[in-house]
């Protein structure tokens, strides 16, 4: 058998079986919240659309944060000790930028939205302290680093 | 007048005594730490700079020199070609280990306003300002390091006036008094001397990184509980957890 001819036969198999592999069954749904009689022996539930938070984008700040509660939650939880344990506060995003360190040059190192959180660790024997501040810095819905403290000598809040 | 092994041993002690006690109290992370040591050391050895022949003014100027030397040399690195930042590196280097250093050997007076409660201060503020200013530090490690410089400042004045004191004649010998001082106050020169010394601190803390952090981790009650958790084995037991 030619070379050409097995590619042709192996191709058109692949294709075959590739068509049998069980496609998603089609749901009748009305839009978000899930599809109606997906689930039989629960009583159909017709559920009110949420509305879709549309994302503010900004020229120069990039997209405002949407999830930034669960994303900074999950971030301390490895940055500070018993951050599992710990209780937040989170303020509304605001638009920052960044100056670098003079060490390092000055110039503007980061502009994006910038998330003031409180948070409440225990110590090591469970004691509850008062919550320390802190400024998340995101890209987009990307932390890009914490700072300790709603004040740097180095950050500008845009938004007051 | 303590020499400068002297010096340097006491301000090694009180140094890993503080910063291992800012460890524990997690008010630093353990390389935080390591710095805020060397800081301590450091603030430990920097009273006496103002001595034109001291180990302090040789150790102190070629650090210096060598911080400046390295900051330039990080900030020219995406600029410059690498004989270019040779060339700067020496100079830098150079201007201020010998051009520098001379300058300031002939201005400076052994046991003048060096050798101040105000000046301890001041490095202290300077210190916790380059951190933040210059390394990006936030508000509480910039003030962490320099609370270690002032300590060791501290910690320097205090071992000079203990020298001071002659334990086998029974007397207080003639350097007593001129280590740990608030000011000069004889000549006209040294009031308004100590007048600007004691003007720049509230300059200084103008510019300095917000305070509220390190007062809550030293100084609040807060503190002083975790203090008092650190202290102790909380299970009772020890050594064997």
């Amino acid at each position: 058998m030619q070379k050409s001819f097995k590619i042709t036969i192996l191709t058109i198999a692949i294709g075959v079986f590739s068509g049998c592999v069980p496609a998603p069954t089609p749901q009748i749904g009305i839009g978000i919240g899930g599809a109606i009689g997906q689930n039989s022996q629960n009583t159909p539930v017709i559920q009110t659309p949420q509305p879709i938070k549309e994302v503010e984008v900004d020229k120069e700040y990039g997209a405002k944060p949407l999830n930034y509660v669960t994303s900074i939650r999950s971030y301390f939880t490895t940055k500070i000790a018993r951050g599992n344990l710990s209780t937040y506060k989170y303020g509304e995003p605001k638009r920052a930028y960044k100056r670098k360190g003079f060490a390092y040059g000055g110039d503007i190192a980061w502009k994006g939205w910038l998330v003031e959180t409180s948070i409440a660790t225990p110590t090591k024997t469970g004691r509850m302290l008062t919550p320390k501040p802190y400024m998340v810095l995101f890209s987009g819905e990307q932390i890009v680093e914490h700072i300790l403290g709603y004040n740097h000598k180095l950050i500008v809040k845009v938004d007051k | 007048m303590a020499n400068f092994n002297t010096h340097f041993m006491v301000a090694s002690g009180a140094s890993a005594v503080v910063s291992g006690t800012l460890l524990s109290m997690e008010v630093v992370s353990p390389q935080e730490a390591v710095i805020a040591f060397l800081l301590g050391v450091f603030g430990g050895l920097l009273p006496d700079i103002d001595s034109a022949r001291s180990t302090s003014i040789k150790v102190g100027f070629n650090v210096f020199s060598l911080l400046i030397t390295a900051m330039i040399v990080f900030i020219k690195s995406s600029t410059y070609s690498l004989i270019e930042m040779f060339i700067v590196a020496g100079l830098v280097f150079g201007g201020i280990r010998f051009v520098f250093l001379d300058v300031f050997r002939k201005i400076s007076k052994h046991r003048g306003m060096f050798h101040s409660i105000p000046v301890a201060f001041i490095f202290g503020i300077i210190v916790s300002i380059l951190m933040q200013y210059f390394f990006e530090l936030n508000s509480q490690v910039s003030w962490v390091y320099g609370f270690m410089i002032t300590t060791g400042y501290f910690v320097h004045l205090i071992l000079d006036e203990i020298y001071s004191v002659d334990l086998q004649n029974k007397r207080m010998k003639k350097s007593a008094g001129t280590a740990m001082k608030f000011g000069k106050f004889k000549t006209t020169k040294d009031k308004i001397q100590t007048i600007l010394i004691y003007a720049s601190i509230p300059l200084l803390m103008t510019i300095a990184p917000d305070t509220t952090l390190i007062e809550n981790a030293l100084f609040s009650n807060d503190a002083w509980l975790i203090f008092k958790d650190a202290l102790l084995p909380t299970d009772g037991k020890w050594f064997f957890h």
